[in-house]
């Protein structure tokens, strides 16, 4: 049978129109992203060795600020300014700072890391409880009592954000992808359009790539607002050109799309392609050498690691914008693999859609 | 037949598991005719209406399809109008956007598919719904929006399974008018319904039974088959007089409570007896193809 694009044409707006009205899972294809980060970011900087704090002083707080250098786990850091502080502390140099002044203490809190946000909080209170109490004994009369005003500031541990951020962006485009395909295939048996599809002049091959250009449009709306995220709010370098880390994208969420396809023959329900999670998305997670790198993945296990899309993806994505790295440094392992990742189930799934759908 | 078969089927047969759905089917479909398949729920209707366009392998049998072996079916996909069981629409998408999606399937694009478009939304009496999200529409609504989908290709040969369910007396007139005009076209028309009125304006009828056809023919033929004969009830200023007449030249008679039935042949019958007498008044009672399958089923 020859294929027409046209047709493929026909199928790719079809979904663009059914996702255009889905105005649940746009929602959750832009904000998820966002959320995911926050929780990763914070879960994973509990780094507690050795607090660096910044400290201002506008004078008139000599009780607190003794008090705070002579905590032994605070390294103590003089700063001329409070947006030094802020800035190294969005830097990840310093994990807070007290701004010190006559009718204020501001504290500035690495939104990161609670933990650590959470000791300075307190180690600030003390020392100025304790300076007021200093003051009362020696009998001097109390001035207005200075605030103590607490902020936050999102100023992620580069180190930590710089290697997951980009691997965040592959997983969730990864995730929604393989999730969303894999439901709108089991709708199409289910309605019975699928059916009708096979007595259709459709080929399986127009079918599934009409889905790949119609999730193509909401895979790059996905990647371009976690991309936006990541680099903006999170601070991770972009250092690559942006185009190039979406092409990377675009190639996994197409790879996650055939997938998704191909396992939605297993499954009867919707319900069911939600059991599937642990199943195809969990490995990924584990073994796609974000959170640890893939030497430290035990050794029969790692050429399973070498199997799955999202090692390559995030391997790719760190190098373009961790190194800006460009298409022609990513081929070579990164992008062959995902592109032969994407034929095998693009083969595979067209071949599943058999005749007996019934 | 002297006519060429839209479909053919010899000694079909079809097994699931263990189940036999289709066991040794033989029937022709002439081209250019309304044919209603009937028969009780599971019969295999569904099944065999499947298998003309090879959505299932058949374990055995021999079948054509408007002219060609039924494995080379997909070539002529262009040609055929399924209408699904369970109705094939995209609930999230509006009316006008589930017919825009099939005429693009089908290639049908500009002007000639607003012509089209509208032609069958008016049919089917959705002109003004076509905005509207087909997930929001009634039952019978859905139903008709189904077939125009079904019929904006023009298929030459049309395999509506029970395309009237949940469809208002009105509207069900329409399609049928329609359908009518597509074999006035040479159209073909395979239809399946559990409606007996419906199944009487079909040029031909088959009942399946078990995978089997049980009896086929025009309507008329079936209800012969079963011995069903239209009635003629005939008031007379004297019965027993005419009844013996009627008796002599060879007619079935009955005289009950004073009034004469004849058993006719045929309706080509009703003249003749008119001429041997004159009634005072006279009632034609039609057997019913309903009560002939609750015959046909009983003696199987
Ligand atoms: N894919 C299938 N797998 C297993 N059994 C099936 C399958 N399709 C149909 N059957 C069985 O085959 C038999 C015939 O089904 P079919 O759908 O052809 O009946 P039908 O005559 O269309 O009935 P109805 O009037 O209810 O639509 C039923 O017993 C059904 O359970
Ligand atoms: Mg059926």
């Amino acid at each position: 049978m020859s294929h027409s694009p046209e047709r493929a044409g026909v199928v790719a707006l079809r979904v663009i129109r059914q996702l255009k009205r889905d105005r649940r899972t746009i929602g959750l294809i832009v904000f998820a992203p966002i959320v995911l980060m926050i929780l990763f970011g914070y879960a994973l900087s509990g780094d507690m060795s050795g607090v660096t704090l910044g400290l201002v002083d506008g004078g008139g707080h000599a009780g607190l600020r003794s008090h705070l250098e002579s905590i032994q786990d605070f390294d103590v850091l003089y700063l001329g300014s409070e947006s030094d502080a802020e800035r190294l502390i969005s830097e990840g140099q310093l994990d807070g700072a007290a701004v010190l002044g006559p009718d204020e203490v501001q504290v500035l809190l690495d939104a990161s890391s609670l933990q650590i946000a959470g000791a300075i909080a307190a180690a600030v209170q003390a020392g100025a409880a304790k300076e007021r109490a200093g003051l009362e004994t020696a009998g001097r009369q109390l001035g207005e009592e200075s605030a103590i005003v607490m902020r936050y500031i999102f100023g992620y541990d580069l180190e930590m954000m710089d290697t997951v951020g980009p691997a965040i962006l592959g997983l969730v485009v990864f995730f929604f992808t393989f999730i969303n395909a894999a439901i709108a295939f089991i709708r199409e048996r289910s309605q019975g359009t699928l059916e009708k599809f096979m007595v259709s002049p459709l080929s399986r091959v127009e079918m599934v790539s009409g889905y790949v250009l119609g999730f193509s449009l909401f895979t790059l709306l996905q990647s371009a607002t976690t991309l936006f995220v990541v680099t903006a709010l999170f601070k991770v370098p972009l250092r690559g050109s942006a185009l190039t880390a979406l092409a990377v994208v675009l190639l996994l969420g197409a790879g996650a799309l055939v997938l998704g396809c191909f396992f939605s023959n297993f499954a009867r329900s919707e319900f069911q392609v939600v059991q599937f999670i642990p199943l195809i998305i969990t490995p990924q997670i584990v073994l796609c050498g974000i959170w640890w790198p893939l030497q430290s993945v035990p050794e029969f296990i790692r050429p399973f690691s070498y199997m799955l899309p999202l090692t390559y993806a995030a391997h790719a994505l760190r190098a373009v914008m961790l190194k800006g790295a460009g298409i022609g440094d990513i081929l070579y392992p990164d992008l062959l693999a995902l592109g032969i990742f994407f034929l095998i189930f693009f083969a595979a799934a067209t071949l599943m859609l058999r005749r007996e759908v019934g | 037949m002297g006519m060429q078969s839209a479909i053919s089927a010899r000694g079909v047969t079809k097994s699931f598991g263990r189940q036999r759905v289709l066991d040794n089917l033989t029937v022709d479909i002439p081209s250019g005719v309304t044919y209603c398949l009937l028969g009780p729920n599971g019969s295999g209707k569904t099944t065999f209406i499947r298998a003309i366009v090879r959505l299932l392998h058949l374990d055995g049998g021999e079948m054509s399809v408007l002219g060609r072996p039924v494995s080379e079916v997909d070539k002529i996909y262009s040609q055929i109008g399924y209408m699904t069981q369970h109705k094939a629409l995209y609930p999230d998408l509006t009316v006008q956007e589930n017919m825009e999606f099939y005429a693009g399937l089908y290639g049908l694009y500009k002007q000639q598919r607003v012509a089209r478009l509208d032609e069958l939304l008016r049919m089917v009496d959705l002109l003004e719904h076509r905005g509207r999200l087909a997930g929001a529409l009634s039952g019978g609504m859905y139903q008709r929006l189904s077939l125009a989908c079904t019929l904006i290709h023009e298929p030459k040969l049309l395999l509506l399974d029970e395309p009237t369910v949940g469809v208002d007396p009105r509207l069900r007139q329409t399609f049928w008018d329609y359908f009518e005009r597509l074999t006035q076209e040479g159209k073909t028309v395979l239809i399946t319904t559990h409606l007996m009125d419906e199944a009487e304006k079909c040029q031909m009828v088959g009942y399946m039974r078990a995978g089997r056809m049980a009896a086929e023919g025009t309507p008329e033929e079936i209800l012969r088959l079963a011995g069903l004969r239209p009635i003629l009830r005939l008031w007379l200023a004297e019965p027993e007089r005419d009844a013996a007449l009627l008796r002599a030249e060879g007619y079935e008679i009955d005289v009950v409570g004073g009034v004469v039935l004849v058993r006719l042949e045929g309706h080509a019958q009703i003249k003749e007896v008119l001429s041997n007498v004159s009634p005072l008044d006279m009632r034609l009672a039609e057997p019913k193809l309903e009560e002939a399958f609750l015959r046909l089923s009983e003696a199987a």
